[in-house]
């Protein structure tokens, strides 16, 4: 069972009362134009996704509680939550610097500029 | 609006006998469903003074004026409480003050189901459908919480403690199906006795 922390209400229960909703931090090509993004852009948007072993970021649903959508941090092997935090933030800097392969490839950017998402 | 007469999802049904708990429907309460954003000032003084309350805006918790409450549901959502009589004339008065806000009210009185649990045996009848730990001190009186209880979607209202008073709201087409399931789990053979009271066994 699942332990999971909604840092939007606060409330604390297992997996059942949340709702998995696929991996965090996947940002849509940004364009006035759909012809402007190219097949390759499109498709890492829509299927490219990291598996890695150990830690990863994902989004969740507060679904049986406040229904508002946050990020987590889970590790993949352990199953353990290592930080929630809110749908507009970026991960705790420690998690960021824990994060291997792809993960530390997408976070180390904005390691080096600071918070803001 | 019609003529329509409410009738109880539960009214069939008779007073439960041979319950570790008090188990009654409470039929008497109008229900608003109240959306706003509880940053915006203009927005928490036209409900402050239609309702004379102030809305609850730490998570999971609840306020109340005379026959009035406020229960948290998210952080821009309520559920307003009122004496069923009164819902339309307090849905018209709260459209008429938000008038111009970004907000929204309707009312949804007999949206949910209210079954009212009384009794020492409340909280550990409620543990057999939830995962949450609802012994420890942060369900303390007013706290509301929403979640999966029995494997439906639920909200709890903890209305006060020693002994302990407990509303269970569930949508209405589940009201059956809750109501027997209190009943199967409240019997008093099936008693919880020692939940949370066992020392834990020495290593």
């Amino acid at each position: 069972m699942l332990i999971v922390h909604c840092p939007v209400c606060g409330a604390e229960g297992d997996e059942t009362d949340f709702h998995y909703g696929g991996e965090a931090h996947v940002a849509r090509p940004a364009t006035r134009d759909p012809a402007d993004v190219s097949d390759a852009q499109q498709r890492d948007y829509l299927f490219m996704r990291h598996n890695p072993k150990g830690l990863h970021f994902e989004r969740w649903r507060c679904d049986r509680g406040c229904g508002k959508w946050f990020h987590a941090a889970r590790d993949t092997m352990t199953m353990e939550f290592k930080a929630t935090y809110g749908i507009g933030e970026l991960p705790p800097r420690e998690l960021m610097k824990a994060a291997t392969g792809e993960w530390a490839e997408f976070f180390k950017d904005k390691l080096a500029k600071g918070r803001k998402a | 609006m019609s003529d329509a007469q409410f009738e109880s999802a539960l009214q069939s049904r008779e007073k439960p006998t041979g319950l570790s708990v008090e188990l009654r429907e409470r039929t008497s309460r109008g229900m608003i469903d109240l959306r706003g954003l509880p940053d915006d000032p203009q927005f928490m003084a036209a409900v402050k003074q239609t309702l004379t309350l102030d809305l609850p805006t730490a998570p999971r918790t609840s306020t109340a004026w005379g026959d009035i409450q406020a229960l948290w549901l998210s952080t821009d959502q309520w559920l307003i409480l009122c004496p069923r009589a009164r819902t339309e004339e307090l849905l018209s008065a709260l459209r008429q003050a938000l008038q111009g806000i970004h907000s929204f009210a309707v009312d949804v009185s007999d949206m949910r189901t209210i079954i009212r649990l009384e009794g020492d045996q409340a909280r550990p009848l409620l543990l057999k459908g939830s995962s949450l730990d609802l012994l420890s001190a942060d369900y303390e009186a007013g706290t509301v919480r929403r979640l999966r209880f029995a494997e439906i979607a639920a909200l709890l209202h903890i209305v006060s403690q020693k002994p302990d008073v407990i509303d269970l709201y569930v949508f209405r087409s589940y009201a059956d199906y809750a109501w027997d399931w209190l009943l199967a789990n409240g019997r008093v053979v099936a008693e919880v006795r020692q939940f949370g009271k066992q020392a834990s066994p020495a290593v």
